[in-house]
């Protein structure tokens, strides 16, 4: 059932989100709420709209239908005025997206800066800050995400899971008011998934307020506070974890979805 | 080999260098930041413009520079177009050259992962930051060589500028030869002179891939 809580509570609120490419329609009147310092973890199968949804919340995806508000504010679109929407003019665009970090699947690090230039450079560009402040501030967001000693690196240096802890501590030195993550260890090797998600784990239990699009069940059971399941484009339900990875999930698409991984024990 | 010409020809030939010098090097950079220009319009517009754009392009790329050089020197006037020989080939270099230059940095566009933009767009970086920051420092790595290969078809360009009557290197070499009757040691020296520039051009462009393939190298 779509998520029914008040939204006093929400950074972020979704509501009626559609979005379409063509002919394919990728997102079905969805509504969601995102509550300051929790774990909402996006789960379902493959193409079921989780990246989609989680790209139209800082309007990576522009969606159509419906609005997706950041402490009340509209993201991407012109707000009231009547026939079509208009979209925001960049430099709003542009304010508006400081205060949402994103993590991406494939770390998307800038390759020519190393670790501590690729975490200082958003402070000096987009926040203004000095160079030795924005330094000061990066340098204190690689401890975090405890690769202090690796601030010279450049990334072709550094394993996946180094990068992709370079990628969060980029996130967090912005400190916005979310972060949202995209498939975050999946491109990573076995070996590598604990570290970033022991990072995530801090971070939640310092009261960050994420967005996991995730494939690491265990993770979503353990560590979210809602986990959101969606399936074609809909989202079916968005609870706690225990009434989605209990012994009897109430919806079938759920209890199919779960079947693939309970048949090889992660959960 | 009769020393003794160039005592007499030397200053002029210098100052026949100077211009080539002046026509490349203004033309060359001139021509590559309105490719670099064209190639950010059309990375960030419509149907119609990368129309319009692409129109250009051919249209440029298709004819050659002389036919260029001539409309440009004695068919501006008829447009109120007035130019001195050496505007009119500097002028001619950037035209000539920005189609060429625009398709290198459209490249290097399309060769910087989609992931490299959206990584900074979802940080508040505007379009033009990006660019500057982000990709141009990205697509040097794969565009210096092509880039250092155009400047130095360009240096050898400059000879044709002599046709609207450049006071360049080849135009006072040919003076120098006719006048003199030799024909050996001018064009000798003259094709030393190129070659110095062409030398000058690979060493630089060297120089600049190595500085932006540092993170290559470096663990």
């Amino acid at each position: 059932m779509p998520d029914t809580a008040t939204s006093a509570e929400s950074i972020i609120t979704v509501r009626g989100l559609g979005k379409r490419y063509g002919d394919f329609q990728a997102l079905t009147g969805v509504d969601l709420d995102v509550r300051k310092s929790e774990v909402t973890c996006l789960i379902g199968p493959s193409g079921s709209g989780k990246s989609t949804l989680l790209r139209c919340m800082n309007f990576l995806e522009a969606y159509e239908e419906g609005e997706v508000r950041l402490d009340g504010e509209l993201i991407g679109w012109q707000e009231g005025s009547s026939g079509p929407r208009r979209p925001l003019p960049g430099r709003r665009l542009r304010e508006q997206r400081r205060h949402i970090g994103m993590v991406f699947q494939q770390f998307n690090l800038w390759p020519h800066m190393s670790a501590l230039e690729n975490v200082a450079e958003a402070l000096v560009q987009v926040q203004g800050m000095t160079k030795a402040e924005a330094n000061g501030r990066a340098m204190a967001a690689l401890e975090k995400v405890n690769l202090k000693d690796k601030a010279g690196n450049y990334p072709s240096a550094l394993s996946g899971g180094q990068q992709q802890r370079v990628a969060i501590a980029r996130a967090i030195a912005m400190e916005p008011r979310v972060i949202l993550f995209d498939e975050p260890t999946s491109a990573l090797d076995p070996e590598l998934v604990g570290e970033v998600l022991n990072v995530m784990k801090a971070m939640a239990t310092e009261g960050m307020t994420m967005v996991v699009v995730t494939h690491e069940m265990g993770f979503a059971a353990h560590v979210a506070s809602r986990v959101a399941f969606l399936d074609h484009g809909r989202l079916v339900a968005c609870v706690p974890p225990p009434e989605i990875f209990g012994a009897d999930p109430a919806d079938p698409r759920i209890r199919s979805f779960l079947q693939t991984y309970r048949e090889r024990n992660v959960v | 080999m009769e020393l003794d010409l160039f005592v007499r020809y030397g200053p002029a030939l210098l100052h026949g260098f100077g211009i080539t010098i002046l026509c490349w090097i203004a033309g060359s950079l001139g021509g590559m930041a309105l490719g670099f220009l064209i190639a950010c319009i059309y990375q960030w517009s419509g149907r119609w413009i990368r129309g319009l754009l692409q129109a250009y392009i051919e249209i440029v790329r298709g004819t050659p520079f002389m036919i260029q050089l001539f409309i440009l020197y004695y068919g501006g006037p008829h447009f109120g177009l007035l130019l001195s020989p050496v505007e009119a080939g500097i002028a001619g270099f950037v035209v000539y050259g920005s189609p060429y230059f625009a398709e290198i940095f459209r490249a290097g566009f399309a060769s910087t992962p989609k992931g490299q933009f959206e990584a900074a767009r979802c940080m508040g970086f505007s379009e033009w930051t990006i660019v500057r920051r982000i990709v141009l420092p990205q697509m040097l790595v794969s565009i210096t060589a092509p880039l250092t290969n155009f400047v130095i078809i360009l240096t050898k360009e400059t000879a044709i500028l002599s046709v609207v009557t450049v006071p360049e290197l080849l135009y006072e070499t040919q003076t120098m030869a006719a006048e003199t009757f030799t024909y050996v040691e001018p064009f000798l020296v003259l094709s030393l002179f190129y070659w110095a520039m062409v030398e000058f051009t690979s060493w630089l462009g060297r120089r600049v891939e190595l500085r932006v393939t540092r993170h290559l190298r470096r663990a």
